[in-house]
């Protein structure tokens, strides 16, 4: 492969954000990817800090962010880089053409698809819940047939929530699909197409009147852009909000798309379906890292490598009996004696899970250390869910620690 | 064989494979990628009576490409229609579609009347009736296949060798690009071998659930080529299906020995250019090119975990103009797009790319693979070209 600046390893949020924030400097990025990463099925909101270790709700995510412990990957890229970093991920989606809301000083809380709600701050402006909260009466549209999303589930979760409104209504629309199973993806594509729309439309207004404030799965469009939303506001006089749901969630799938095309503007090379499995050490820096493939190896020359291999999910971490490992550098995971302080036995208990934070600890260049606080490779950075230090189920965090991390790595490479 | 690799457990049911696969987006009658591979494989293992399920699968293999737990997706696919086949009887447009290389040898001594009688509109109707699909042509077949005008060939002698890999369709349908590679690789010094015995890449057949022919198939070119690998000359193709088959099918389905020492020295075309430059191997005096093209990466290359060597290779070149299509599978997927069954589907897949193409006003779309091009000029009336057409011209 041809030699680069910087070689990052993963396609997922911290690797995207990494890629961009180093071509945007005008170095030449190249980007190495086994498979898509959570971004491509999760919601695409960014959470950046919704709990505090003990479980109290972070109204102000930006400050509570000062009293974070010194190895949260928030306080290793300091204050200032995460407000950039969240400036610049502003600007990527806006030029992107799908300009998100929110900012980190302060939490919105967004319903969800089982009636719950969640804390995140940057979110796409067609699932800003603001409108809900300004409403006397919402309508639930849902989708004959569709998988994980039951309107009366949803309502009756939404009533209980002291700032929205107490009378709800259901329209059903029937998409007419027959075959497999339908889930959000399809809608989605089935409003992609015009006379989709319109038939949607159509059926919604049976059950709709102007000034309404609806609640849809997150079906508006494939694309990036807001095209869908706004020919539904215009023809219904409504406003409509999505709402976070199970993978596939579309919503995450835009973003990915957006984000894939803007690093290729900036001319970043993309490797698809390449796994990286090892690198070539000299001297305390990597020169070089190995892909191996079904027919062989392949080398990847850079002067500076950003680790954006994410979690357990992905395989940037690998759990075996007792140990668990980071499987291309080799870098130590700090992980509790006994495997039974790992979990916390009780699965669905609300609790932090301890594996959850299992991953690399980082100096404050974000370079993984030997555990002692000193950095393995100059020029090897770590981002993303590889990090340790935090619990993105728990404290939702996991876009917002991906987004800052990857920036403040692609602004630190050589 | 790499057996290892299909293992269906490894499935977390994240649904990204089923976000990437454009016949799912296609049809509702297809189940997916989740649900055909890994999901229904399970329930394969203890002997169920043998499905369907994966018929509608094209072996495009976006699934494998976005899948973050390594799930051969296309692969389970492949060998689940295997499966199938195995008791109950192929049709004989399958038959055909899948044995391109016997066909080709059939055909070619009596080009044109061969393709008078594809073309004419009576055997078109009876084509029709076979399963073909009526709208989308057969590419023409020449009167002199590439291993023919190769041989009569007069070549430079170096040193440096490369063996290279025609495979049917540049053989039967588009020797130009053959010699387009031969031709180049002259320009810098290299001599091209096409060793006896080569044959089909066996890609076809596996597509078709003939996986007996397709090992033979595989079998005759590991003979083939062993003399070469084994004296550690590069093996090259310029159609990416073949090199994909070379490279990683043959080794995720078959156990042939000397399989996985072939597959460490396949290279598809651009990537063995891109390599030869990046060693300061190529030369550098080129001729000065101009042209607006519009480029379309095969999904067949995608897969290979190589990148875009090709598009990149361009970009390089002094005097073009070079933009990537980037609108995903351009549906017909080697034989898949030309069966009467399928042709609906192959058109809605490709559909993306069609407008891209009409919109760009570019003088050629440029991909490697045959078929893509077969589907885009036909689909949108564009000129194309293998990339290695356009480097001939800037390195001759
Ligand atoms: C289903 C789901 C939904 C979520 N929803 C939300 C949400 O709504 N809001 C939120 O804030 N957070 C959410 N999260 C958490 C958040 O998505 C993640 O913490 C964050 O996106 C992780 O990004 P990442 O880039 O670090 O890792 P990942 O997204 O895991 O990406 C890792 C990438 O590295 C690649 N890779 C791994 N190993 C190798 C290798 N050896 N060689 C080459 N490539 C390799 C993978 O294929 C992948 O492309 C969700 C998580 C999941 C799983
Ligand atoms: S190979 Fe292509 S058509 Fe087949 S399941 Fe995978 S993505 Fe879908
Ligand atoms: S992408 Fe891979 S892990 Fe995810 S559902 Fe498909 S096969 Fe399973």
């Amino acid at each position: 492969m041809s030699a680069c600046d910087v070689v990052v390893i993963g396609g997922g949020l911290s690797g995207l954000v990494a890629a961009a924030a180093a071509a945007e400097r005008d170095k030449k990025v190249v980007l190495i990817a086994k498979g898509v990463g959570a971004i491509a099925v999760g919601s695409g909101s960014i959470d950046v800090l919704g709990y505090e270790a003990g479980g109290k709700p972070v109204a102000r995510p930006l400050a509570e962010m000062g009293k974070l412990p010194s190895n949260h990957p928030y306080a290793r890229a300091g204050k200032q880089a995460t407000a950039k970093a969240f400036e610049f991920f502003l600007d990527l989606c806006e030029k992107g053409g799908f300009p998100y809301s929110g900012s980190a000083d302060v939490a919105r809380w967004v319903p969800t698809a089982i009636g719950t709600l969640k804390p995140t701050c940057f979110l796409p402006r067609s699932m800003d819940p603001a409108p809900l909260e300004a409403a006397k009466a919402a309508v639930v549209v849902g989708f004959r047939g569709l998988k994980d999303y039951y309107p009366e589930l949803i309502i009756r979760g939404l009533m209980q929530v002291p700032a929205y409104p107490k009378r709800f209504r259901t329209v059903i629309v029937d998409p007419e699909m027959a075959g497999r199973d339908v889930n959000a993806l399809d809608i989605a594509r089935w409003l992609d197409t015009e006379s989709g729309r319109h038939a949607c439309i159509e059926q919604m207004l049976t059950g709709i009147a102007p000034g309404n404030v609806v609640l849809v799965p997150p079906v508006l469009g494939t694309v990036p852009n807001y095209g869908v939303l706004e020919e539904f506001e215009k023809a219904t006089t409504c406003k409509f909000i999505e709402i976070t749901g199970m993978p596939p969630a579309i919503t995450g799938l835009r973003l990915y798309d957006l984000l894939v095309s803007e690093i290729k503007k900036r001319g970043v090379r993309i490797v698809e379906h390449a796994t990286v499995t090892r690198a070539v050490v000299d001297n305390g820096r990597c020169t070089a890292v190995v892909t191996h493939g079904v027919d062989r190896e392949r080398t990847h020359p850079a002067r500076s490598f950003i680790l954006a291999t994410g979690g357990f999910y992905s395989g940037g971490l690998e759990a075996g009996v007792g140990s668990a490992r980071e499987p291309v550098f080799g870098l130590p995971v700090k992980v509790p004696e006994s495997q039974s302080d790992w979990s916390n036995a009780f699965l669905l208990s609300g609790g932090a899970q301890p594996f959850a934070r299992f991953g690399l600890d980082v100096d404050a260049r974000l370079r993984p250390t030997d555990g002692s606080g000193k950095a393995v490779f100059e020029n090897v950075y770590a981002v993303g869910r590889t990090l340790s230090g935090f619990d993105d189920a728990f404290e939702k965090s996991g876009n917002g620690v991906a987004v800052v991390t990857g920036y403040r790595a692609g602004t630190l490479v050589a | 064989m790499k057996g290892y690799l299909y293992d269906s457990d490894r499935c977390m049911a994240c649904t990204s494979c089923t976000v990437v696969c454009p016949v799912a987006a296609a049809t509702r009658e297809f189940l997916g990628p989740k649900m055909v591979g890994p999901a229904l494989s399970r329930f394969r293992r203890p002997a169920l009576a043998p499905d369907l399920a994966a018929d509608l699968c094209s072996n495009c293999k976006n699934c494998d490409i976005s899948c973050p737990s390594g799930v051969p997706i296309s692969t389970l696919n492949m060998l689940s229609k295997a499966e199938y086949y195995r008791h109950h009887r192929h049709r004989l447009r399958d038959w055909v579609l899948s044995h391109g290389q016997l066909m080709g040898n059939l055909a070619t001594p009596f080009v044109p009347l061969s393709n008078l009688a594809i073309a004419n509109p009576i055997s078109r109707t009876m084509l029709g009736a076979f399963g073909f699909a009526g709208r989308m042509p057969l590419p023409a077949y020449v009167r002199k296949t590439f291993r023919k005008q190769f041989r009569a060939l007069r070549q430079q002698s170096f040193p440096q060798k490369v063996v290279f890999f025609p495979g049917c369709y540049i053989d039967f349908y588009d020797p130009g690009v053959g010699l387009d590679f031969v031709a180049v690789m002259q320009a810098n010094e290299y001599e091209v071998v096409v060793p006896r015995g080569l044959g089909c890449c066996g890609t076809p057949m596996v597509a078709n659930g003939f996986p007996g022919a397709a090992e033979r198939a595989v079998r005759r070119n590991v003979r083939a080529l062993q003399e070469w690998t084994d004296a550690g000359v590069p093996v090259v193709a310029c159609c990416t299906s073949c090199s994909l088959t070379l490279k990683q099918e043959q080794q995720e389905l078959f156990d042939v020995p000397g399989a996985a020492e072939l597959a460490a020295r396949v290279y598809d075309a651009t990537e063995f250019l891109l390599e030869l430059r990046d060693r300061g191997k190529l030369k550098t005096d080129l001729k000065q090119l101009s042209g607006r093209y519009l480029y379309h990466a095969p999904c067949h290359l995608r897969d290979q975990g190589i990148g875009r060597p090709g598009f990149e290779m361009l970009g390089s070149l002094p005097g073009l103009e070079i933009s990537d299509a980037d609108a995903g599978c351009c549906g017909l997927s080697g034989s898949y797009g030309f069966k009467g069954d399928r042709y609906e589907v192959a058109q809605a897949v490709g559909d993306a790319l069609f407008k891209k193409v009409r919109a760009s006003g570019a003088d050629a779309v440029i991909s490697e693979c045959g078929t893509c091009r077969h589907q885009i000029t036909v689909a949108t009336g564009a000129k194309t070209l293998h990339p290695i057409s356009v480097m001939r011209r800037a390195f001759e």
